[in-house]
């Protein structure tokens, strides 16, 4: 086993992890990880072909083999292992890092679900005007992201594709609990929008409330407009402000003038 | 409205921030969504983002305590257009303006983004940029990823910076109609705010259930049925619920959190939830 090689594909790894949600959101991307993996393990061209192969499935011109990996940083680091590593053909290569992708998506859900935890200690960090504890809280969670990911780069390296049939075995047992997690993951926006309704919603707003609920419901339904469907419902909503503002603004200075005012 | 504080202390404006600041938190911003969790979304990275200048804006410690408290809310946008509601919300901080204001601001101008952003970005320049430069990395020119990432992360880039000037400028301007009619201008920001959080409501909304009822050659689709009464009811429902027990029950976020987590957990052990899984009591809905 060539060290060297490991503990540099476990960094790029770490850094594409992070990478896929913050800083360029684009180095992740297959079209350039890919050759930078194949440079480590030594093969930058079939880096260049597999990273530009992915690259056209994901943008969706390309359906390469029907779905698509759910999770794009395993999915091409793994993919680049098998392909120099364990010798697989493009497609084989593809195929067999589905489930590490799919454990790519299991980390990212963990890592998410996680980080709720940590925003007490950003509270926290708030309440004292400490911006070095906000700061802090950012790089524990992109640690601990990066970190899972990397684990599994090495994983794919020391076990290759042998490692996928464990992995698969273990996914279809405990799915449940993943499902599980993600599905209470999808639920905890609510409790975010429950604590802004808490400060802003006096109570002659309930009307309002139910008004963006429904405009959102009919233009999100609708495919046409679906795709823009929170613009629209922007469009709505300064109209009705603009509106009450500009009533308010009336009412007051005609109040302050003893209503003596012509209403133009 | 809120009952805790929603004036800063210090309510003399502060001084314009300069460029370097100004181009130092368009740089930040691409760590927007370095926390990013299920509960507040980008909200940690939001206020890492901001905090350069926010602490020049608020000298006095409680002052810039209250700023990162309410900037620590739901927060979420789309990461390349970050820098419009930077740039607004900085400009409201600088005037001192109300908490409130500048909470309503914040939110309404984060929520249309998103899909503009994806429209912009994802749907139109990564797919014709990697058309182009995919087929040169197949014929294995190192070309196709260095145009890819000079293309895309140029572009990306140049609209952070420019609309980080952009906003707060447009924001500093639009100030004066706010310091004329400042409650008119809250009470109607909040109005808008609270219509964004309805709408999010539904557009986030992504709670489904995964039954079906073994009905002969009519299984019944409990989902199905729930959308023939209202769209994205479980959403709104589970909303409303946690609105209730925070505001009514005086539970804390975390408890409906840890709630939350039981619900989706042990729902899924008994094949609730809508997904690809296969529960781990067997039962015959899923």
């Amino acid at each position: 086993m060539d060290y060297i090689q490991l503990i540099l594909l476990a960094l790029v790894t770490f850094f594409f992890a992070i990478d896929q949600f913050s800083l360029s959101e684009l180095l992740y991307r297959p079209i350039i990880a890919c050759p930078i993996i194949g440079l480590i393990l030594g093969d930058y061209k079939t880096g260049l072909v597999v990273g530009g192969t992915y690259e056209l499935m994901m943008i969706g011109n390309m359906p390469v083999g029907g779905a698509q990996p759910p999770n794009a940083v395993l999915g091409s680091v793994v993919a680049m292992i098998f392909a120099v590593k364990s010798g697989l053909n493009v497609d084989q290569a593809l195929g067999a890092s589905f489930v590490f992708a799919l454990f790519g998506q299991y980390a990212v859900t963990l890592v998410f679900s996680i980080s709720s935890g940590l925003l007490a200690k950003a509270d926290k960090a708030a309440e004292e005007a400490k911006p070095s504890g906000i700061r802090d809280v950012n790089y524990i969670a992109m640690f601990l992201l990066g970190s899972l990911f990397a684990v599994f780069a090495i994983i794919a390296y020391v076990a290759g594709d042998a490692a996928a049939q464990p992995l698969q075995d273990f996914s279809n047992n405990y799915k449940w609990v993943m499902e599980g997690l993600g599905t209470a993951g999808r639920m905890m926006r609510y409790v975010g929008f429950a604590v802004l309704l808490k400060i802003m919603l006096a109570d002659d707003m309930w009307g309002i409330y139910f008004t963006g609920f429904a405009a959102a419901a009919i233009l999100g339904n609708i495919s046409q407009t679906s795709g823009a469907t929170l613009l629209l419902v922007a469009f709505i909503g300064l109209a009705i402000a603009m509106y009450d503002y500009n009533i308010n603004v009336k009412f007051k200075s005609n109040v302050s003038r003893g209503g003596s005012n012509d209403g133009i | 409205m809120a009952s805790n504080a929603t004036t800063y202390k210090d309510l003399s404006r502060a001084n314009k921030l300069d460029n370097a600041t100004l181009n130092s938190i368009a740089w930040k911003s691409t760590m927007l969504q370095a926390s990013f969790n299920f509960e507040r979304m980008q909200a940690a990275g939001w206020l890492w983002t901001i905090l350069p200048g926010l602490e020049k804006i608020h000298t006095n410690k409680e002052d810039l305590s209250r700023s990162m408290e309410h900037n620590l809310e739901f927060f979420n946008t789309h990461p390349f257009l970050v820098t419009f509601v930077a740039g607004i919300v900085l400009s409201l901080e600088q005037e001192k303006a109300d908490i409130n204001t500048i909470r309503a601001v914040r939110v309404a101008a984060m929520g249309p983004l998103g899909g503009i952003g994806d429209a912009l970005f994802w749907f139109t320049l990564v797919p014709v940029t990697a058309g182009i430069t995919a087929k040169l990395a197949i014929d294995g020119n190192l070309l196709g990823p260095v145009l890819y990432f000079a293309i895309t992360f140029g572009v990306q880039m140049a609209l952070r910076i420019w609309l980080m000037h952009w906003s707060y400028n447009l924001g500093a301007s639009a100030v004066g109609i706010l310091t004329k009619n400042a409650k008119e201008f809250t009470h109607a920001a909040s109005m808008l705010g609270v219509f964004v959080v309805g709408a999010l409501t539904c557009n986030y909304g992504a709670t489904s259930l995964g039954m079906t009822i073994p009905n002969g050659d009519k299984p019944i689709v409990v989902q199905a049925l729930l959308d023939g009464i209202l769209p994205a009811f479980l959403p709104l429902l589970l909303t409303l619920l946690c609105y209730f027990l925070i505001k009514k029950k005086g539970w804390t976020p975390i408890k409906c959190i840890v709630l939350f987590l039981a619900i989706g957990i042990l729902g899924c052990a008994i094949g609730i939830w809508a997904g690809d899984y296969t529960p781990f009591i067997p039962v015959p809905w899923k």
